[in-house]
């Protein structure tokens, strides 16, 4: 004990080394104008979100290429300075810190979903920074921060997006329908969606006829579809993570489950991974997607960007399609990359006002930010899978497996019923 | 040395770290070091049932996760301080320890350690169903920026790292004295053999309970905190499975007959840890632990406190039978 403390109190070489290398480590020298714009985040790239992560990665190093290739922003080159956050959200406020204070970031971009956004929040909002958000539902609800967008479209209302595309397509059936189930995931995603669903049932006057959550660690979904059969309902929302949809989509052909309409928010259906593996299985069903290869969605440049996108992703054990996750993050990038040139300089609370102000055009159409950060409207597309031969891969990346429903400006046809069973 | 005087130079040396970031002004020592922190505290409460007494607690995210939601309910029901909030976190886990000693230890080695593990399990489904506490969905809770305290604006994040580290001194001296007690060597009886202690006359069932209560308090009391550290409270977050695996690699790590030990071991551990995140920063990360572990276990069983003791060429059981000649009067 003795030594020990010996060695604790008088400094050695090797000691005065380490706290060298400490100091080293938390500081750094002033930024210079010709060194590069550095752009922050944390990214999942190992654990539960990495996938996504990756394919979010992906994109922007494509935005960051082509940024560079003319010229940088400002006249400076860009550069991504990013950290795997391991999708564990005790690794974001450590990470973030180090961004800002070590690092010394001057954009920051936020991790890959809800729950790893959230923690970075606080942080963000001492030091004042503009907070571009990738993928998250609802976070600035509770902060309320005037510094903070949100690329996925899911509008000043992002909880109920989804559930109302499911139910306004519901409303075009005829007869019109009568009772539904809801079925959700315990867990955030699920929750938010299965409450949204309620209420806006319960508006609607459908009778609710089975209305239970499952565990996250479910594997076994053949009860849940049995009661949900017995219950005989018109329409089945359903709000799932990617495993659970498999096994629900599973289930319901095992069982041969007899409804109308099923769908709503199965997350997992956006991938190539969970649509090649299904294949058949998800037509006639109901699924949200953000972009798909249909003629009414036609924005400047997004052909280019998945057909860039999917050259490069051969071989890195990203989403091969990249419909989903990859358009959007690089026009988030697009869009810091527009406040940037119109403000004109990094100035945190002239770039949050740009933002508010301006309309962005991006490939994934034109952005405009309500006063929350979210989507101005919400621009989700509720779609119904048809014509799936087989599970290869290409049949994916032409118009003919979606068909869009809602909303109005983009349909390419109306609701086939009855969803049947093989 | 004396306890008081343990307990002082430790709350110096605290002083200096803290001293150390402000000189630095630099935030990321403080987020960084308060996660090295809340390991040492969590090391430590885990060692005085799993190093102490021999028990294997593969549950400490339950205890660590009933601080944290401690707090959140707390947050809603009657906003406290944050000291008193630790306080309340402890008991809280102390009670749930206290209720897994009455129903768990009947059972020994692997069937105690799976016993524990079911403890975690079902404390989280608990919690995912429990809509006050945000359930499924999280809690959002919202901290200041700064802290007011008699007119000084003090930055939120140094008034957490402040309380880690005199909570990790405290439960530094809470095992140093639980160590060197009668409680101790009664703890240390029932790892070495319970039976010939039961039959020696030592009260094994109420150590075993005191043990366990003392675990979780100080397990409970590093969970306390979280929520205003992380500002967004889920489920799975709060009973992380890291929790649960470095609260047993540290001390195993350190080295667990010792309260330096757990310390050491977190050290090592948690700093490796915070450094890979940013340096390695891939999925390279997370086989750190396993193959520290895994090291660990072939070169040095005892840990790095055994290693020490092996180059000075004495060994564990030498130093317990010295110390106990020594102290006892």
């Amino acid at each position: 004990m003795n030594g020990m403390v010996q060695t604790l109190v008088r400094p050695t070489r090797r000691a005065l080394l380490a706290a060298a290398a400490a100091v080293a480590l938390f500081a750094s020298g002033p930024a210079h104008a010709a060194d590069p714009i550095k752009i922050g985040f944390s990214m999942a790239l190992s654990g539960g979100l990495a996938a996504n992560g990756k394919a979010a990665l992906l994109a922007m190093q494509m935005w960051q290429e082509k940024v560079n290739a003319a010229g940088g922003l400002l006249g400076r080159q860009v550069q991504l300075v990013h950290y795997d956050d391991q999708s564990n959200p005790n690794t974001v406020p450590g990470i973030y810190t180090k961004l800002i204070d070590v690092d010394k970031v001057d954009l920051l971009v936020s991790p890959y979903g809800t729950n790893l956004m959230a923690p970075a929040m606080p942080i963000v909002m001492q030091k004042g920074f503009t907070y571009m958000g990738l993928f998250g539902v609802g976070v600035n609800d509770q902060f309320n921060y005037d510094r903070y967008f949100q690329i996925m479209p899911m509008g000043p209302k992002s909880a109920e997006t989804i559930p109302d595309a499911f139910f306004a397509v519901a409303k075009t059936l005829n007869p019109a329908p009568k009772s539904v189930a809801i079925v959700g995931a315990d867990a955030e995603f699920g929750k938010v969606n299965a409450d949204s669903a309620r209420k806006i049932a319960k508006a609607m006057g459908l009778k609710i006829v089975y209305d239970r959550s499952y565990p996250p660690s479910t594997v076994d979904f053949a009860p849940i579809v049995r009661a949900v059969q017995a219950s005989q309902p018109d329409l089945v929302f359903l709000a799932s993570y990617p495993t659970d949809t498999v096994g629900i989509t599973r289930s319901i052909h095992e069982i041969g489950l007899k409804t109308r309409l099923i769908g709503g928010g199965p997350v997992g259906l956006q991938f190539a991974a969970i649509k090649t593996q299904l294949g058949p299985l998800i037509n006639n069903m109901l699924g949200y997607e953000l972009y798909v290869p249909a003629p009414t969605v036609k924005f400047p440049g997004i052909e280019e960007f998945v057909a860039a996108y999917q050259a490069k992703a051969v071989g890195q054990g990203v989403d091969p399609l990249g419909l989903y996750v990859p358009p959007f993050i690089y026009a988030a990038m697009e869009v810091m990359g527009q406040a940037v040139t119109k403000t004109g300089s990094l100035d945190q609370k002239a770039l949050a006002k740009t933002l508010h102000d301006n309309t962005f055009s991006t490939v994934v159409g034109d952005v405009k930010f309500a006063p929350n950060g979210e989507w101005e409207k919400p621009r989700v597309l509720m779609v119904q899978y048809r014509n799936i031969t087989g599970n290869g891969l290409d049949q994916f990346r032409k118009p003919d497996p979606y068909v869009i429903l809602y909303p109005p400006q983009f349909k390419t046809g109306d609701v086939k019923e009855p969803f049947q069973s093989k | 040395m004396k306890s008081p005087v343990f307990f002082l130079v430790w709350i110096v040396v605290a002083a200096i770290v803290f001293a150390f970031g402000l000189y630095l002004k630099n935030d990321y020592f403080f987020f960084a070091g308060y996660t090295v922190l809340q390991y040492v505290v969590l090391a430590t409460g885990w060692n005085i049932l799993g190093g102490y007494t021999g028990y294997v607690n593969f549950g400490s995210a339950a205890f660590f996760a009933m601080g944290a939601y401690a707090s959140v309910v707390m947050h809603k029901v009657a906003p406290l301080p944050v000291p008193l909030l630790i306080i309340i976190g402890g008991i809280v886990s102390g009670l749930v320890g206290l209720g897994m000693g009455y129903l768990t230890l009947r059972l020994r080695g692997a069937f105690f350690a799976i016993a524990t593990l079911a403890l975690a399990v079902v404390l989280q489904t608990l919690i995912v169903n429990w809509d006050f506490v945000g359930g499924s969905r999280g809690a959002y809770i919202i901290r200041p920026n700064t802290l007011d305290i008699a007119g000084l604006q003090i930055p939120y994040i140094e008034y957490l790292f402040a309380l880690m580290l005199i909570l990790a001194v405290c439960a530094l001296t809470v095992a140093r004295i639980v160590e060197r007690s009668r409680l101790g060597f009664g703890f240390a009886t029932i790892r070495d053999d319970e039976v010939a202690a039961e039959a020696c006359g030592v009260p094994t069932l109420r150590l075993k309970l005191m043990a366990t209560t003392l675990s979780g308090a100080l397990m409970g009391m590093a969970g306390a905190p979280f929520p205003y550290y992380i500002g967004y409270l889920q489920p799975s977050s709060a009973f992380g499975l890291e929790y649960a695996v470095n609260s047993i690699a540290m001390p195993m790590i350190g080295g667990t007959t010792s309260w330096v030990g757990p310390l050491i071991g977190a050290i090592v551990l948690g700093t490796l840890q915070q450094v890979a995140t940013v340096t390695i920063s891939s999925a390279v990360n997370l086989l750190i632990v396993g193959l520290l572990l895994t090291g660990f276990v072939i070169i040095a069983p005892n840990g790095i406190l055994g290693l020490i003791h092996k180059f000075r060429g004495q060994s564990d059981a030498d130093k317990v039978g010295r110390r106990v000649i020594r102290e006892t009067p």
